[in-house]
C-alpha cells in the first residue's frame, strides 16, 4: 500500500472498520452503565464522605463523621445500636448461606440422579417460587408465621414462643426469608456441577478407598466446589444486603445493613450515613467477589466462578 | 469501490447447472503475503496461476497455510500484501459477498434456523433471484445432486454425508466462477469418503467448473486433482500434476509429504556413483554433474526383489525384518548393512518372503530420484 | 438396600422442600377465597376481594404502570444489549475484560444500593438541574440498566454456541451486511431474543426495591402498592392480587416447559 502524503489524515483514519464496528455495538450499553449506575455510584461514596446538611442533604466539608456515626458514636455518646445491625447482616448471611448449602447440597444431587426428564421439571419447580415478587413471598411467611396460625400454635405449645405471639417479627423470620428466597441460587449452580460430575472417577474412587466416605471427599466434593463456590456468592452477596425481608419479617430488633441504608434515605434523615452503609456493602460486595475469584482460580475453575 | 463489477454475479444468468461445460475462470495470484499478529506467517510471496475449468488442490499440513490461502481466495481474509485475480478481473479488494466464488466449509455451515431448500436457495435470494427462478434453480440441483427428497427437511435430521451434499449442492446453485472446498471430506467416514470423492470428481469435470480444494491428504489430492500444488511454512514448494508431484518432488519435505520414506543423503559423488548410507549407488544418467548432491529418493515400488542385477542397476543385499501384507502389495521393512529400507511388491502370488529372509534387492539407477535437502 | 433407603429418604426430603417452597405461596392463595377477613381461619368460598379489586382505581393505576415500566424497559435493554451481546462475540478475541466487569456490575451490586445511588443521583441532578426527578422515566431508565447483562450474555451466549463458520457462509452466499443481519442474525437469534424479553420484563415487574427508590409519588408499581397495603395493615385484597400474579408466574413456567419441550433440537445423526 502506498503511503499516505499526510501523516495526520492517515492518522485521523486509523480507527478501523473493525473498531468502529465495536463502538457501535458496544458504546450504547456501555455508556449507559456508566452513566446511569458508575456515574451515581461514585456519586454516593462520595456522598459517604460529606456532612450531614439540615435535611439530610449532603453538604461540604468533606468529613468522616458519617463512618463515625454508623461506628456508633452519635450526640448522645457511643451506642452499639449500628454496630449491632452490622454483625447482625452479617450473622444472618452466614447462618442462612450455611443452611442454605445444607439444603441445596443433598438436594441438587438427588435431583441430577433422577430420571432425565424429571430433572427439567424438578428444577423449574425449585425456580418458580423465585419468579414471583420477594414483597408477595415474604408477605406469604406472614401469613403463616403470624399469631394464631398452625405453625406459631405450634411454637407456643412446644414453649418456644410465649402465648397469643407470632413467629414473627423476628431473627428467625428472618433466616427463614432468607433461605426462601436463595435456596434456588444454590440449587442451580450445584446441579450443574453434579450434572457434569465425572461417574467413572466415583468408580474409580469406589474402587481405591473403599469407603463411601472417602469416596465422597475425594472424587465427588472437589468436582462440586466450583458449584458451591458460585452458589455462596449468588447467596451471600445478595443476602448481606437484604432489604424486603428483614423489614418486613424482621422488625426493629432484627434490623439489617440494607434497612439501616434504606431508613436514611426514606425518611430523608441523613444521607451520608446511608451513603457510608451502601460503602460498605459495596465492598463486601467486590471483596467477596474477588475471595471467590481467588479461590476459585486456585481450585482451577476460576472464570465459571463468576459467571 | 474498485471496478470489478464484472465480479459481481449476475442473477440472470441462465446456464443449467449440470449441462455442458461453461466458460470457467482462471485465478492468478501474484506475491501474497500474510500474518497474523506479528510473527505468524501463514504465507510468505505465493504465486499461483490456476487454470479455467481445472480441479487445482491446495495440500501441506495443518499450518501450512492453504486454509488462508483459500480464505484470500473466498474474500474472507484480505492479504497483506499482493493481488489476485479471478477471471481476469482484480479482486483483492472485492468484499466476499460480491465475488462470484462459493464456499464448500469444512463444517458444511449449513444455517439451523432453515430447511435444505431455503439453504439451497439462500444464496440466490440474496442475489435477488425471483422465487419462481429460484425454485426451479434448486429442484435443479437437487436433482443434480442426488437432494429430491431431502428438500423438505430440516439440517439436524440429516446424516454427514447428506449434509456435505447440501453444502456442494448449496455452493454450485449459485453458478460461480470459483468453487472453493475447505476439506470437506475430513469428517466423514473412510467408505464414504472415497465415494464421494469419486463424485466430486466427476460433478467437476461435468461442470467445467474451477475448482480450488484443500486438504491434508495427499492420496485424496492425488486421486481427485488435474494439479496439485504443496505448501509449507507459507511458501509453494511445488505446483504440477499429481504424477510429477509424486514422482518427481522437488525436495525432501514433498516427498516425505507425499509419502515417501526411501531418502538418502548424498555424503559424496564421485563420476555417476554417490556415496550414502545404503552404501555407492549408481545414479540416474539424465543427472548433470554439478546436480549430483543433496537427497535420494527410492521409491518403494521401485524395487525390486530377487531379481538378479542387470546394465545399470544397483544390486543390493538386505535382510527381512518386517513383512505388511496388504492384499493388494506386500511391503517389507528391509535391513541394507543398519539402513532401513522400504519396499513394496504388488501381489502377484509370488512366494512371500518371511522375516529374516536374506533377499537379494535391485534399484534400477534411472529409478533414482534427486532432490534437494 | 442401603441405598435404597438412602433415595428413600432424598426423595422425603424433595418432598419437604418443595412443600417449603410452596407453602407460602399456597396460603396466600387459599386465603384469597376466604369470605372472612381473616389469615388465621377460613370461613367459606368467597370471591369477595376479587371483585373488590376491579375498582381499585389505585391498583389498577399500579397495574398499568407495571405493565408500561415492563415493556418500554424491556424494549429498550433488548436493542441496547443484543448490540452488546453482538460485540462481545464479534470481538471475543480483543481483551475485553473491563467490559465484562461493566456488564457484571448491575448484577452483582446489592439492590439497595443500586436503588440508593439512582434515587440520589436523580434527585441531586433535579436540584440542580432540573431534570430526571423521580417519575417513571427515572423507573425506565433505572430498569433497564439492570436488564441489559441480562440481554446481552444471552445474546451472548447463543452466538457462542454458533459455528462460526455460519457468518462466513453468509457472506460467501452473497449476503450483503444488511441481508445478513436479515436473514441471517435476526432468524438465527429471534428465540433469544423472544426468551431475553421475558426475563426482562420478569425482571421489571418482579423488582421492589430498585422501583421503590427510584419512583415519583404517582408511580407506584404493583410490588410497590403491595408493599404499601402490607404496611398499612394486611388487607385481603392483597391476597387476591398476589394470587392473580402468582398464577401469572405459574402460567409462564408452563409455557416454558412447552415451549422448551418443542424447541429441543432432534438428535443428531
Amino acid at each position: 500500500m502506498a503511503e499516505s502524503p499526510f501523516p495526520l489524515a492517515a492518522h485521523s483514519r486509523s480507527i478501523s472498520p473493525d473498531t468502529r464496528h465495536l463502538l457501535w455495538s458496544i458504546a450504547p450499553g456501555a455508556i449507559w452503565i456508566v452513566i446511569f449506575l458508575v456515574l451515581p455510584s461514585l456519586y454516593l461514596i462520595g456522598v459517604a464522605f460529606m456532612t450531614n446538611g439540615a435535611y439530610g442533604q449532603p453538604q461540604m466539608p468533606l468529613t468522616l463523621d458519617a463512618f463515625r456515626q454508623l461506628a456508633g458514636f452519635g450526640f448522645l455518646g457511643w451506642s452499639p445500636g449500628n454496630l449491632y445491625t452490622l454483625l447482625r447482616s452479617l450473622w444472618q448471611t452466614v447462618v442462612a448461606t450455611g443452611l442454605v448449602i445444607l439444603i441445596a447440597y443433598p438436594l441438587a444431587y438427588y435431583i441430577s440422579t433422577c430420571r432425565e426428564k424429571w430433572r427439567a421439571i424438578m428444577l423449574l419447580a425449585v425456580v418458580v417460587p423465585s419468579w414471583t415478587n420477594q414483597v408477595i413471598r415474604a408477605f406469604g411467611w406472614m401469613n403463616l408465621l403470624s399469631p394464631g396460625t398452625p405453625m406459631a400454635e405450634t411454637a407456643q405449645f412446644l414453649g418456644l414462643i410465649p402465648p397469643n405471639m407470632g413467629l414473627y417479627p423476628s431473627n428467625f423470620a428472618v433466616t427463614l426469608g432468607l433461605i426462601y428466597n436463595f435456596l434456588p441460587f444454590m440449587v442451580l449452580p450445584l446441579y450443574a456441577a453434579f450434572e457434569k460430575l465425572d461417574l467413572s472417577l466415583v468408580e474409580a474412587a469406589r474402587d481405591l478407598y473403599a469407603s463411601p466416605v472417602s469416596a465422597f471427599r475425594h472424587a465427588v466434593f472437589p468436582q462440586t466446589l466450583a458449584g458451591l463456590l458460585a452458589g455462596t456468592v449468588l447467596v451471600s452477596i445478595p443476602a448481606f444486603g437484604m432489604y424486603v425481608v428483614p423489614e418486613l419479617l424482621g422488625g426493629g430488633r432484627a434490623m439489617m445493613l440494607g434497612n439501616l441504608v434504606a431508613n436514611q434515605f426514606a425518611g430523608g434523615s441523613n444521607w451520608p450515613l446511608g451513603a457510608a452503609g451502601a460503602l460498605i456493602m459495596l465492598l463486601a460486595t467486590l471483596g467477596g467477589l474477588y475471595a471467590m475469584r481467588k479461590v476459585g482460580k486456585r481450585l482451577g475453575g476460576g472464570e465459571e466462578v463468576v459467571i | 469501490m474498485n471496478e470489478s463489477s464484472s465480479a459481481i454475479v449476475s442473477p440472470e444468468s441462465t446456464t443449467a447447472i449440470g449441462g455442458q461445460a461453461r466458460d470457467a475462470s482462471a485465478i492468478t495470484l501474484t506475491n501474497l503475503h500474510k500474518r497474523f499478529g506479528h510473527d505468524a506467517i501463514a504465507l510468505e510471496g505465493v504465486d499461483l496461476d490456476i487454470h479455467a475449468g481445472e480441479f487445482f488442490t491446495l495440500l501441506g499440513p495443518s499450518g501450512c497455510g492453504k486454509t488462508t490461502l483459500l480464505r484470500i481466495l473466498a474474500g474472507l481474509e484480505a492479504p497483506d500484501q499482493g493481488s489476485l485475480t479471478i477471471g481476469g478481473h482484480p479482486v483483492t479488494d472485492t468484499p466476499p459477498h460480491l465475488r462470484s466464488v462459493n464456499t464448500v466449509f469444512q463444517s458444511y455451515a449449513l444455517f439451523p434456523h432453515l430447511s435444505v431448500r431455503d439453504n439451497l436457495a439462500f444464496g440466490l435470494r440474496m442475489k435477488g433471484m425471483a422465487a419462481a427462478a429460484r425454485r426451479q434453480r434448486v429442484d435443479d440441483i437437487a436433482e443434480f445432486i442426488k437432494l429430491g427428497a431431502l428438500l423438505e427437511r430440516r439440517i439436524d435430521q440429516l446424516s454427514g454425508g447428506q449434509r456435505q451434499r447440501v453444502a456442494l449442492a448449496r455452493a454450485l446453485v449459485c453458478e460461480p466462477d470459483v468453487l472453493l472446498l475447505d476439506e470437506p471430506l475430513s469428517a466423514l467416514d473412510a467408505g464414504l469418503r472415497s465415494q464421494l470423492q469419486v463424485e466430486l470428481q466427476r460433478t467437476q469435470k461435468r461442470l467445467g467448473m474451477t475448482f480450488v480444494f484443500v486438504t491434508h491428504d495427499q492420496e485424496e489430492a492425488m486421486v481427485m486433482s488435474d494439479r496439485i500444488a504443496v505448501l509449507d511454512g507459507g511458501v509453494i514448494q511445488q505446483v504440477g500434476p499429481p504424477a510429477d508431484v509424486y514422482e518427481r518432488p522437488v525436495n525432501a519435505f514433498v516427498a516425505r509429504f507425499m509419502g515417501h520414506v526411501n531418502l538418502f543423503e548424498i555424503y559424496a559423488a564421485d563420476g555417476n556413483q554417490a556415496h550414502t548410507a545404503l552404501g555407492w549407488l549408481t545414479l540416474p544418467r539424465s543427472l548433470a554433474p554439478e546436480e549430483r548432491k543433496g537427497v535420494l529418493l527410492i521409491r518403494q515400488e521401485v524395487i525390486e526383489l530377487d531379481a538378479d542385477a542387470t546394465e545399470n542397476a544397483n544390486a543390493l543385499t538386505a535382510t527381512v525384518r518386517e513383512r505388511l501384507y496388504r492384499g493388494s502389495r506386500i511391503e517389507y521393512r528391509l535391513d541394507v548393512g543398519g539402513v532401513t529400507l522400504m519396499a513394496t511388491a504388488s501381489n502377484l502370488g509370488q512366494r512371500l518372503h518371511s522375516v529374516g529372509d536374506q533377499v537379494k534387492v535391485s534399484i534400477f539407477a534411472d529409478d533414482i530420484v534427486r532432490l534437494d535437502a | 438396600m442401603r441405598t435404597s433407603r438412602f433415595r428413600r429418604g432424598l426423595a422425603l426430603f424433595w418432598w419437604l422442600i418443595v412443600a417449603f417452597l410452596y407453602l407460602p405461596l399456597a396460603v396466600i392463595v387459599f386465603y384469597s377465597f376466604n369470605a372472612a377477613n381473616s389469615a388465621a381461619y377460613f370461613a367459606g368460598f368467597s370471591l369477595r376481594w376479587y371483585q373488590r379489586l376491579a375498582h381499585n382505581d389505585q391498583l389498577l393505576g399500579a397495574l398499568s404502570n407495571s405493565l408500561i415500566l415492563g415493556i418500554a424497559s424491556s424494549l429498550i435493554a433488548l436493542i441496547v444489549g443484543t448490540l452488546i451481546g453482538y460485540g462481545l462475540y464479534r470481538h471475543r478475541a480483543r481483551r475485553l475484560g473491563w467490559l465484562i466487569v461493566l456488564i457484571y456490575l448491575p448484577i452483582v451490586m446489592p439492590d439497595i444500593v443500586f436503588g440508593i445511588s439512582e434515587m440520589t443521583f436523580f434527585v441531586t441532578l433535579e436540584r440542580h438541574f432540573g431534570v430526571l426527578g423521580p417519575s417513571l422515566l427515572t423507573m425506565i431508565i433505572a430498569h433497564v440498566t439492570f436488564q441489559l447483562p441480562f440481554v446481552a450474555l444471552i445474546v451472548y451466549s447463543r452466538f457462542v454456541g454458533l459455528d462460526p463458520t455460519l457468518f462466513e457462509a453468509a457472506k460467501d452466499l452473497y449476503a450483503s451486511p444488511w441481508q445478513r443481519a436479515r436473514h441471517f442474525l435476526l432468524p438465527t437469534l429471534k428465540p433469544s431474543l423472544i426468551a431475553a424479553f421475558f426475563l426482562s420484563f420478569t425482571l421489571s415487574v418482579d423488582d421492589f426495591v430498585i422501583s421503590f427508590f427510584t419512583a415519583g409519588p404517582e408511580n407506584a408499581t404493583l410490588p410497590i402498592y403491595i408493599w404499601g397495603a402490607i404496611r398499612r395493615g394486611v388487607s385481603p385484597e392483597i391476597n387476591a392480587i398476589a394470587t392473580l400474579m402468582i398464577a401469572t408466574v405459574m402460567l409462564a413456567a408452563i409455557l416454558s416447559l412447552l415451549f422448551n419441550r418443542r424447541d429441543r433440537p432432534g438428535r443428531d445423526s
